[in-house]
């Protein structure tokens, strides 16, 4: 009878320690922003090239993503989610040039700590005006929170 | 013809020898059992979390002393919600397989079950997100998405125990170990808890039951006790010669028979 009680008591404790050892909370650790990574090539030589300078800003927008910042490679474009398309200006090495990107938007869940964000799906090469900007290649369509290359500016 | 008659003879012979043996072998009688089951942490934590309610039962029937057949049955009802979206999960699953009975037929009894369970499992749900936010540079996006039904399937391995507390009542615990073979949801709007799986953003899930079981035996059978034996070694057998070579010769013939006659020590 003992021995029975014993056995029951070692089950119930057991599975009590189980139980508390499955009830970690967890947290949010995932990149949570999806952003357009692009790339910076010269265009002779069509080899990646770090612009010594570079600013960005959404168009018609008062803050700025990126103000003279040196070493930046790649740069991640934010997209607005509420529409299909956004323009931004980008100077490299203080020429300034125009881009748009249109795109089309759709929900991914990345986890239950870190909720919801927005992929995107580039429908066309980005427009762009030609001042220092020589071409931009895609390399990637899907716009994800991921570390994968998504254009390749060529100036 | 009488050669063919003295084979026939010493057939049947060898054949009732083989017969009587076997009835002279221990058998123990073990009850086959009907098991319904309730599992209880899903309602007891219930009442601590009000936004996840999983409520779970199992019919078991066993075919023999160390397998049964389990149809496992449940419903759930989940809400999240934190500062960025909220969520809702509703569904019913069920799951079908095998339990193995580890533990020897001497040992469990029909009462004691240490084992194993292979199992593959059914859920119907319906997913909603009635409201999310994202906010980056261009400012806060607001969107939700509407209610879906899917399907999703996995398979599970739980180990577990399981031990009879009063006549006809067990409790127990069993670990879950799933993998989802298909969520239903695509990659991107994956199902935060799938009902009988559990996270199901990601492959792999664990979990932890509890049971509480009521049994209804229905049959008895008989199993034969399987007899371990154990060979003397050899530095027993040294120590038996060298003791024997020590005070008779005449009887070292006689001893050493009978350590072969006794030589095997038979343990239940």
């Amino acid at each position: 009878m003992r021995k029975n009680i014993s056995g029951i008591l070692l089950i119930v404790l057991s599975g009590f320690i189980l139980l508390q050892i499955s009830c970690a909370p967890g947290s949010c650790f995932d990149e949570t922003e999806s952003y357009v990574k692009a790339s910076f090539y010269n265009y002779e030589s069509e080899k990646l090239t770090i612009p010594d300078s570079l600013s960005l800003y959404g168009l018609n927008h008062d803050s700025i993503i990126y103000d003279k910042n040196t070493k930046v490679q790649p740069a991640l474009i934010p997209l607005d989610a509420s529409v299909d398309n956004c323009s931004l200006v980008i100077k490299i090495n203080g020429v300034s040039d125009t881009i748009e990107f249109q795109y089309s938007s759709y929900p991914h869940l990345i986890s239950k700590e870190c909720g919801y964000t927005y992929y995107h799906h580039l429908d066309s090469i980005p427009f762009f005006s030609k001042n220092g900007i020589k071409k931009i290649d895609i390399i990637n369509r899907t716009i994800t929170n991921l570390n994968v290359e998504n254009i390749q500016i060529y100036y | 013809m009488w050669r063919t008659f003295k084979y026939i003879i010493s057939l049947l012979a060898f054949l009732t020898c083989i017969m009587i043996q076997a009835k002279a072998q221990d058998t123990i009688q073990i009850p086959l059992k009907i098991r319904a089951g309730l599992e209880v942490s899903g309602p007891v934590s219930y009442y601590s979390d009000k936004n996840i309610l999983n409520e779970e039962a199992y019919v078991s029937i066993d075919l023999d002393e160390k397998k049964s057949v389990l149809f496992d049955f449940g419903y759930l009802n989940f809400k999240y919600s934190q500062y960025n979206y909220s969520y809702l999960n509703k569904g019913t699953f069920i799951r079908a397989g095998i339990d193995f009975n580890l533990l020897k037929p001497e040992k469990s009894m029909g009462k004691y079950w240490a084992g194993i369970g292979l199992r593959y499992g059914l859920s119907r749900f319906t997913s909603e997100t009635p409201s999310f936010d994202k906010e980056n540079y261009w400012g806060t996006t607001s969107s939700s998405i509407p209610q879906k039904s899917y399907w999703s399937h996995f398979i599970e391995v739980s180990p577990g125990v399981r031990t009879e507390i009063f006549n006809h009542l067990s409790i127990g615990w069993s670990v879950s170990l799933r993998m989802l073979l298909y969520s239903g949801t695509g990659k991107d709007l994956k199902s935060i808890y799938l009902p009988g799986f559990g996270d199901g953003t990601k492959t792999i899930s664990t979990g932890l039951s509890y049971f509480i079981v009521w049994n209804i035996p229905y049959k008895k059978i008989n199993v034969i006790q399987k007899k371990e034996v154990k060979e003397e070694t050899d530095e027993d057998e040294d120590t038996n010669t060298n003791g024997t070579n020590g005070t008779n010769g005449t009887n070292n013939t006689n001893s050493t028979s009978g350590n072969n006659q006794q030589g095997k020590v038979i343990r239940r």
